[in-house]
């Protein structure tokens, strides 16, 4: 057998969570599973293990998946979600699904709770990781946060040496403070609009995926002269007349 | 008690702080077993404590549901309970921080008493540490706002306590605001007594004191003033481990008034069914238990 290959699709927005009616994204996140069943589980930790989280997560993906969840706020409380041994659990997963809510508090309960080591060998094991918002940021080596006040430079699990943005089309200033942070000395990344995908085999950014016609990426880096670029990324809209689906199942197989 | 110095100096020196520290016995922290309004929704008794405790007549108190994850429940229950109490009461999601516009520090500092609830003590350590909240409340206790809090919210402000955050009851280190150790729930959670008094005897958790249900330890600076309680029966005991023996003795607590009419106990019956589960499954899996 090959050795895994790592995957991560980052995602800037999007998702069950974001495009109720699109499913555009989490089926091309299905299809790199190379499974007609896979086993998917989902971390709602940024969120605070919201209900209504688990609940939309399991409405989307347990008809075709096997489901599961992890709780790190309600470990023994019967509520459905894994209770044992969550590191043996999470690396029998095809795709761990990473939600979407506040980066620093989910770095910090995952890193309590051993977690960090956890998903990044369940990476190299060549499990499929993904996510949007805080479930894109949390992979790189660093993140733009600016859900709170001003942005903040937060250190993420480090699997992608880059740094990311999400949201980028969502507010005016996002872009801007990205680029001032990257001007500063932040390390060059990633930007992607909502319903955007990054997708990294290993470290290397493999395709970027939309679910939007019009989804847009950005390479962001400094030039020799300091000023900071934006090279735009070209999407492959995952709707139907694009054949978005079998270029992800061909992917899979390669 | 010098092991927990580090965290009791956290902030020392800061010349931004506002206010300036009080004398060590103004530094007032009010550590409850379990009860409240997370888990007494018929008697407030415990909560009027709290509220008395500020030296402010409209006392501002801030709600930190972290150990839950910021459940709406929670924060419903927290703004039933202090709605029309004589308070400003306002809560602080760590988890939904788009909805604040100020600096966390701000907030913190304005406080004259943080509430902190129950929940996951192993993540309410991470969570605060990551934002950076401890130090603010640290920084906050030394100028005189009230820490208050139930369970883990409790334990937190201790050298130690037993968590229940991974599953099983286990022993973890808390900020050492308090010398010793806490155990919560004594009487309404017995799996975790036990644990807590083997982790005495063993020293892996300093001596300390272990809270029923309903019952309130106050402390003035690092020393232990009252203990009050919201309902009869319900009791406190300081249990330290000398020459390898546990020397254990029952401490009365001061009842805060008649409690409300009812069964005897007006816990929360969600708490009390959640229980009952517990103690199911820990007979379950002592029966599976191979020998």
């Amino acid at each position: 057998m090959p050795p895994p290959t790592p995957q991560i699709v980052a995602l800037g927005g999007g998702g069950f969570s974001m495009e109720r009616e699109n499913p555009l994204l989490d089926d091309y996140v299905l299809s790199l599973a190379g499974r007609a069943r896979p086993a998917v589980c989902f971390l709602p930790t940024a969120s605070g293990d919201a209900d209504h989280y688990v609940v939309r997560f399991y409405r989307r993906f347990s008809a075709s998946c096997e489901a599961s969840h992890v709780s790190l706020f309600r470990r023994d409380q019967g509520t459905g979600g894994v209770e044992e041994n969550l590191a043996a659990h999470l690396l029998a997963q095809d795709v761990i699904y990473v939600g979407g809510g506040n980066v620093v508090s989910m770095l910090g309960a995952w890193r309590a709770h051993g977690l960090d080591g956890v998903l990044a060998r369940a990476w190299r094991q060549g499990i499929v990781l993904c996510g949007p918002s805080a479930g894109s940021l949390c992979w790189f080596r660093d993140a733009l946060s600016a859900f709170h006040g001003a942005s903040r430079r937060v250190r993420g699990l480090g699997l992608l040496p880059y740094s990311n943005c999400v949201h980028y089309d969502a507010e005016p200033q996002r872009r801007a403070e990205y680029h001032r942070f990257v001007g500063d000395g932040m390390r060059p990344g990633f930007a992607a609009e909502d319903g955007v995908g990054l997708h990294f085999r290993g470290t290397r950014l493999e395709r970027v995926v939309s679910s939007r016609r019009n989804g847009r990426a950005y390479r962001v880096e400094p030039t020799d002269g300091g000023v900071v670029v934006e090279i735009p990324l070209e999407a492959a809209y995952l709707g139907a007349d694009a054949g978005g689906a079998a270029l992800g199942a061909a992917c899979a197989a390669a | 008690m010098s092991g927990s110095g580090a965290a009791r100096d956290a902030g020392a020196g800061g010349g931004a702080s506002e206010a300036a520290a009080v004398a060590p016995e103004q530094r007032r922290i009010l550590a409850m077993g379990g009860g409240g309004f997370t888990m007494e929704p018929n008697n407030p008794l415990l909560d009027d404590f709290v509220l008395s405790l500020a030296r402010a007549p409209r006392p501002r108190i801030l709600f930190l549901p972290t150990a839950a994850g910021d459940t709406t429940g929670q924060i419903n229950a927290f703004y039933a309970r202090f709605a029309g109490r004589g308070c400003v009461p306002e809560h602080l999601s760590l988890f939904r921080l788009a909805d604040v516009e100020r600096p966390l520090a701000e907030i913190v500092a304005e406080q004259d008493i943080v509430y902190a609830g129950g929940g996951s003590m192993r993540n309410l350590l991470a969570i605060w540490r990551a934002h950076e909240l401890d130090t603010m409340l640290i920084e906050a206790w030394r100028r005189g706002t009230v820490l208050a809090g139930l369970s883990a919210g409790a334990m937190c402000w201790f050298e130690g306590g037993v968590t229940r955050s991974s599953g099983p009851p286990a022993p973890i280190a808390g900020l050492g605001l308090l010398p010793g150790s806490l155990t919560v729930h004594a009487d309404g959670e017995p799996e975790r007594l036990p644990v807590w008094l083997q982790s005495v005897r063993s020293g892996a958790l300093p001596g300390g004191w272990a809270l029923d249900d309903g019952v309130g330890a106050l402390f003035a600076g690092e020393r232990l003033e009252r203990i009050v309680s919201s309902r009869p029966g319900a009791g406190a005991q300081r249990v330290d481990a000398i020459a390898g023996e546990l020397v254990r003795g029952r401490l009365e607590p001061e009842l805060l008034g008649a409690p409300p009419r009812g069964p005897a106990t007006s816990f929360d019956e969600d708490i009390q069914e959640l229980r009952h589960v517990h103690r199911m499954r820990a007979r379950v899996s002592r029966e599976e238990r191979p020998r």
